[in-house]
């Protein structure tokens, strides 16, 4: 049982008095990559705001544990600070706010939250180019706005270069594959990639089986209004791909 | 040469003179900072007198208890080719109550001029208070004006994206009004100066969150 990530039981959640999720169960362990798939309006964007806490978002009945803490009860930043990281399917645009400025207040908040001192700007920085490097972004980008008049490409590189910095222990990656084209794709799978280890876990959401060429699932899962009505390996993608999500029943 | 002018509690009110004739080729660069704690009334009269003369006014205020601060500006474009620039940029929260009146106008015979003001501002709390009231009064026909003005709120979607990376809630809010207001210190050509005094800034955004 130590190897339990995240469990959700009997997840329901609402925005606007809309129910969206109706009694979702999903149990991730330490080195897993879980695939959610889904059509238009199951609920796969509300599942990942839910576990972000995105403040709209009201859960009415079940649980959320993450690595034993009852995740429900913190906040967002609370969340991050416990390894916890989303990909948004929509990068939102800050201007005014450096990269540098917004990585360093993110990175020096959790510092800080864990009784240690702000990381040396020295430090920083080296840390700020080598994940740089790693999304091949360049040196200018550290002083663009954040998302401001980024490409789709970019702003998704921007999402796995935070996650990067951040190190995540459970990464949800929100139709990350929405608005790449191919060459975008490989290096956003390529990072996800290489930033998973036996300790960690992803939950990549998504319409596509696209992504999942490059970012081999474990297990897969099809929601459909608001419930997962199948879980199986990957060769549930394949059957999605031939067939449609009308073909999947519980 | 600029002037900067500080209006900050604990610190004698500086004397800011109230009109200003500036004649051709002749510029009056101003920013203005009113930090929280104090109320003030700040009567602007600026008048364009010759060709090529200039106004460059920005002013930023932090109001976060029960400040009540009054700002009007009456520019006057009295002859063509002369330009004015104004932004002025705030945050209201506690109970205070921020007034701005911009009034430009120009004369019949100011053709080719360029007239740029902009006020907004940011609410923090119910109770406090903006009243913006732009005004353009253009009586010549070869002229580039505009104004704008609005009254908001901070954004919810940038805080979340923010808490979602770790960063708390103050201090998101701290990033988005430090970022909102930073445009207003563009007159402050000396970077040491505009970034010290941007600290400061950001020390009083603090001090009412």
């Amino acid at each position: 049982m130590n190897d339990i990530l995240l469990e959700i039981r009997n997840l329901h959640a609402r925005v606007e008095e809309k129910e969206i999720l109706k009694g979702v169960d999903l149990t991730i362990r330490k080195g897993e990559i879980h695939a959610v798939m889904g059509p238009n309006g199951a609920g796969k964007s509300t599942l990942s705001a839910v576990l972000a806490g995105k403040p709209q978002f009201v859960v009415t009945e079940g649980s959320i544990t993450f690595m034993g803490q009852d995740l429900l009860a913190m906040t967002p930043e609370q969340r991050a600070w416990a390894g916890i990281f989303l990909s948004f399917q929509y990068p939102v645009e800050i201007p005014g706010v450096s990269i540098t400025n917004f990585m360093k207040t993110a990175v020096n908040c959790r510092r800080e939250a864990q009784g240690l001192e702000p990381m040396k700007a020295g430090d920083f920085l080296k840390l700020m180019k080598e994940k740089m490097a790693f999304v091949q972004m360049k040196s200018e980008f550290s002083k663009r706005e954040v998302n401001v008049g980024f490409s789709g490409g970019e702003k998704k590189r921007n999402e796995i270069f935070q996650m990067a910095m951040l190190d995540p222990t459970l990464s949800i990656l929100d139709e990350t594959d929405s608005g790449l084209d191919v060459d975008a794709l490989r290096i956003v799978a390529s990072g996800v990639n290489s930033l998973h280890t036996p300790e960690k876990a992803a939950i990549v959401i998504t319409h596509y089986q696209r992504l999942l060429d490059y970012i081999v699932p474990d297990v897969v899962h099809v929601l459909k209004d608001g419930r997962i009505v199948k879980t199986a390996g990957k060769e549930l993608v394949d059957q999605i791909e031939e067939r449609g999500y009308d073909s999947i029943t519980e | 040469m600029h002037k900067l002018y500080v209006i900050k509690p604990g610190a004698a009110m500086p004397e800011i003179p109230s009109r200003f004739a500036i004649e051709a080729g002749e510029s009056l660069d101003m920013t203005i900072v009113v930090m929280p704690g104090v109320s003030c009334e700040l009567p602007l009269a600026v008048e364009l007198l010759g060709e090529g003369a200039q106004a460059n006014l920005y002013g930023v205020y932090v109001c976060g208890t029960e400040e009540k601060v009054n700002i009007s500006v009456n520019l006057s474009h009295k002859v063509g080719h002369c330009n004015s620039n104004q932004i002025f940029k705030g945050i209201a929260g506690g109970k205070s109550h921020v007034s701005f009146d911009g009034r430009i106008v120009v004369a019949p015979d100011a053709q080719k001029t360029e007239a740029y003001q902009s006020n907004h501002n940011i609410l923090l709390s119910d109770d406090a208070r903006v009243d913006t009231r732009p005004q353009l009064e253009i009586y010549a026909d070869d002229v580039k004006c505009s104004h704008g003005a609005t009254v908001g709120r901070l954004n919810e979607d940038e805080q979340f994206y923010m808490r979602s990376r770790g960063i708390t809630l103050k201090e998101a809010r701290t990033l988005q009004m430090i970022s909102f207001v930073h445009p207003a210190l563009q007159g402050i050509e000396d970077e040491d100066l505009r970034e010290s005094l941007a600290s400061e800034i950001e020390d009083a955004i603090r001090s009412i969150l």
